[in-house]
């Protein structure tokens, strides 16, 4: 059993793939924000498989670092959009 | 990447989609944050295996505030206007996304190549935005905050035009 880059990009293309039916499955627009960090994670996964297994010299950071970026892009978006659906209750 | 590695990625795939899939399906909003949690535990075993540490570590930080948010009970639903034909449609949209993308995966070709542009990195990109083009990125940022407050001072104004 081994891993390479095309068993990290497959699992990455599913969690995109999984975000986006998540986003249009579910009724309540807001429940749907619940894709974006799997469709964001999806991504950063391929980032860091494609840094993993890269044949590019050392430090293998840089795409570590877009992970960890497009994490927080996910969780910031993710309040804003829960703020802006929360607007109107209490001010 | 050894076995006990492989494992650990197949099971943490599995663990990730698996949550994924759950947040979907599941009713309630406290169901759907703990699976969307779980989801997020199994993201952060794919950033271990694929030996990204801190990107796991920042990954669960982000998922469970991403889960507590979406199990938070005071937010307003909002209901979409989209029927269960788009809504299904959608569904089948996504399908194909995955298969689009699964057929790119297995089939692209990735060569090999010599990049020459100098080191990558977070560092080499502040230097680039913060030392050499740094007009430009103060321009950008200039720019976006004059499209912020453009765009929130129209918002508040046609709020108190209703």
């Amino acid at each position: 059993m081994s891993v390479g880059l095309v068993s990290a990009l497959f699992v990455a293309v599913a969690l995109v793939a999984v975000g986006a039916f998540v986003a249009t499955w579910r009724k309540d627009l807001t429940a749907g924000l619940a894709g974006l960090p799997l469709m964001f994670g999806g991504a950063g996964v391929a980032f860091a498989g494609a840094a993993r297994f890269s044949a590019a010299g050392d430090p293998k950071i840089f795409g570590q670092e877009v992970a960890a970026i497009v994490a927080v892009a996910a969780l910031a978006l993710v309040a804003l959009g829960v703020g802006i659906a929360g607007r109107g209750i209490s001010r | 990447m050894d076995s006990l590695h492989a494992i650990g990625f197949y099971v943490s795939a599995a663990i990730s989609i698996g949550g994924g899939l759950l947040v979907a399906f599941l009713p309630g909003r406290g169901a759907r944050g703990l699976a969307l949690g779980v989801s997020g535990v199994g993201i952060t075993g794919l950033y271990a295996s694929l030996s990204a540490d801190f990107a796991g570590l920042v990954s669960l930080v982000c998922f469970a505030g991403c889960a507590l948010l979406i199990a938070a009970p005071r937010y307003r639903t909002v209901e979409s206007t989209a029927g269960l034909a788009w809504r299904q449609a959608g569904a089948i949209a996504a399908a194909g996304l995955f298969a689009v993308l699964a057929y790119a995966a297995f089939r692209g070709d990735f060569v090999s190549a010599t990049y020459t542009g100098g080191e990558v990195g977070a560092a080499a990109i502040g230097r680039l935005l913060f030392a050499h083009d740094a007009l430009t990125a103060e321009a950008m940022g200039a720019l976006v905050v004059v499209a912020l407050v453009g765009a929130t001072a129209a918002w508040r104004a046609r709020d108190r035009g209703r």
